[in-house]
């Protein structure tokens, strides 16, 4: 046999040699990426099951004020923008957050028993519930938890309400999420004449007009229409609500802090490693090896350590979003999927993480004189 | 004499701003497929002189020359990578890798592609007589076989000078016998120059150039043959 150095192989090497060491190190990244990993996904997933729900009910627009979750727009706006030639269909909504039970919570929506949005639903039992009464429906995922079926009664802020249906809904926010007549949750949140928001379903774009010209548009003549509101297109909306923002916003701030964690324990490696080999990089160099090959030569033993810590991190991850979509509390708003992009950031991220740990290490051990070097002990 | 391969001229080298001379203008010229020995108490200046030979370090004052052109800093590497090969006293293999990946070190400086350099590292071990030894770990090999994989190593990629500091110190007498009837054995065969620094009087008198330092300076030259 004969055993064939390559450069990838040296690095490995010198990574083995500290098995301990660097399976610490390794479980340091592996846990900042796997937070990345679980954080971020749980953002994205929750961004995507937002989108998921406006495509499947075919909504275009959402007609709401400044501030999304501001239920101040008045019911009656929705007579001016059923007037607007193009408006096939405009409903009203309110959502909102509720703690059913101590161990679960669920989106509560407010519509109209009429409204074109229970076209994406399909009623797995019951029937559907009727305005002006004290009557529930609830998604697939969340009847399981409550353990509920149509006949049951659901306590709601103290009132009795009766589950008339369970459906099972185009995303995971539908799924695991309650639907209540709008005037009963206009009496439970004190909101009477105020909603959430319109959802608005356009007629066809006029044959010649193509399809993202007919939505601007559009949107500019019911901003026209009503004054002080704001119409934004579904996709936008997605991904642009203050549910959406806020979770992004915790899932970067916490992973950034557990990345520089990991970063850290890369680098304090790195640090001991090249000062452990101090002699071996002045061999190195006394047998013609330049300072950029030993610069890459630590370069490349940091990022295998990003990247396999980033693998064993997906892996961590993705665990953790199992976790999460099975839990009562999460289930209705992740799922367990992570997207391609997500896991091509991952592993960039980790080996980027590497990278810039070993960076200051690998310019230390480049910079060493040979001599010095080999005089070291 | 035939034209030098290496040459100083009045090379100095000091160290801590100064204050340490080590060497306090030298001139040598060396020959091509000459053997020097170089001996000298310790602390004379001896190693210092072989690693401005080596392109190991540089000097405070002088010209170290290659082929009648002064090394330059900046092409060092380059030079140590394909003029020299370096023999330590402590041998200085790496300890992760096993002889045959040893052997290979000065290659991947080198750029050889990856068969070549285990069909080359295979050879030169052969040559050693560590044919059965060469996937053993340094720390799995006696002292003479591990000089031995440092010789391999410095053979690599086929230099033109050798240069041993102390290359029997750490070994017995019959180790030490080895070794030097393996260097001047290469030397010979391969035509190379060789320069050896030693403390040992035996070594030094088999050289046919021998060359004592003392205090930084050329203290007295012999020729034999």
């Amino acid at each position: 046999m004969t055993v064939q150095l390559s450069f990838a192989r040296f690095a490995w090497k010198n990574l083995w040699r500290r098995r301990l060491r660097t399976a610490l190190t390794l479980g340091g990244i592996a846990m900042a990426i796997g937070a990345f990993v679980g954080l971020v996904g749980f953002s994205r997933s929750f961004e995507h099951e937002w989108l998921r729900m406006y495509q499947s009910s075919g909504t275009d627009f959402a007609v709401v004020q400044q501030t999304f979750l501001n239920t101040s727009v008045d019911e009656s706006d929705g007579a001016k923008l059923r007037a607007i030639r193009e408006v096939a269909q405009a409903t009203p909504m309110i959502l909102n957050l509720m703690d059913l039970t101590p161990e679960v919570n669920a989106l509560a929506y407010g519509w109209k028993a009429d409204s074109y949005e229970f076209d994406s639903l399909k009623l797995l039992a019951g029937r559907r519930f009727e305005d002006g009464k004290p009557e529930v429906m609830l998604g697939e995922l969340l009847a399981e938890s409550l353990h509920k079926k149509p006949g049951d009664i659901l306590e709601i802020q103290g009132s009795p309400f009766t589950v008339t249906g369970i459906y099972h809904g185009g995303s995971a926010l539908e799924e695991g999420a309650a639907i209540l007549p709008i005037d009963q949750m206009q009496v439970l949140g004190s909101l009477q004449g105020k909603v959430t928001a319109f959802h608005v379903r356009l007629k066809p774009a006029p044959m010649g007009e193509p399809q993202d010209r007919y939505i601007s548009r559009v949107q500019g003549e019911i901003q026209a229409a009503l004054p002080g509101l704001r119409a934004v297109p579904a996709a936008e909306r997605a991904s642009n609500n203050q549910l959406v923002l806020l979770a992004q916003a915790a899932a970067w701030g916490t992973s950034s802090i557990a990345l520089l964690i990991g970063i850290l324990g890369i680098a304090n490696t790195m640090a001991m490693s090249v000062f452990e080999r101090t002699r071996e990089i002045g061999i190195l160099r006394a047998l013609g090896w330049r300072r950029w090959r030993i610069l890459m030569l630590i370069e490349t033993e940091a990022a295998v350590l990003g990247l396999v810590g980033g693998v064993v991190g997906i892996g961590v991850g993705w665990a953790a979003l199992r976790v999460l979509a099975a839990l009562p509390k999460t289930a209705s708003i992740v799922s367990a999927s992570i997207p391609a992009l997500l896991l091509a950031e991952s592993l960039a991220i980790a080996m980027l993480a590497g990278l810039l740990a070993g960076a200051v290490p690998a310019w230390r051990g480049a910079k060493l004189s040979p001599v010095e070097a080999l005089r070291h002990d | 004499m035939t034209s030098p391969v290496l040459e100083v001229r009045g090379v100095r080298k000091s160290y801590d701003n100064g204050r340490i001379e080590a060497l306090r203008g030298v001139d040598l010229a060396i020959a091509e497929g000459e053997f020097l020995a170089i001996s000298g108490p310790s602390g004379s200046g001896k190693s210092t002189l072989l690693q401005l030979l080596g392109g190991l370090d540089t000097p405070s004052g002088g010209d170290v020359l290659f082929r009648g052109e002064p090394l330059c800093p900046r092409a060092l590497d380059h030079y140590r990578a394909s003029k020299v090969g370096f023999i330590f006293q402590a041998f200085h293999l790496l300890p992760t890798l096993r002889a045959i990946e040893n052997v290979q070190v000065p290659m991947l400086a080198a750029g050889r592609d990856g068969m070549n350099r285990a069909h080359k590292a295979r050879a030169l071990l052969r040559d050693m007589g560590l044919e059965e030894r060469m996937q053993q770990y340094p720390n799995q090999l006696s002292a003479g076989e591990r000089q031995r994989v440092a010789i391999a190593r410095a053979l690599a990629n086929d230099p033109e000078i050798l240069l041993a500091d102390e290359p029997t110190g750490n070994l017995d007498s019959v180790n030490s016998a080895r070794i030097m009837e393996m260097l001047t054995a290469i030397q010979d065969k391969r035509g190379m120059t060789l320069v050896i620094v030693t403390h040992e009087n035996e070594i030094a008198e088999a050289a046919p150039r021998h060359i004592r330092i003392r205090d930084g300076r050329i203290h007295e030259e012999e020729r034999r043959g």
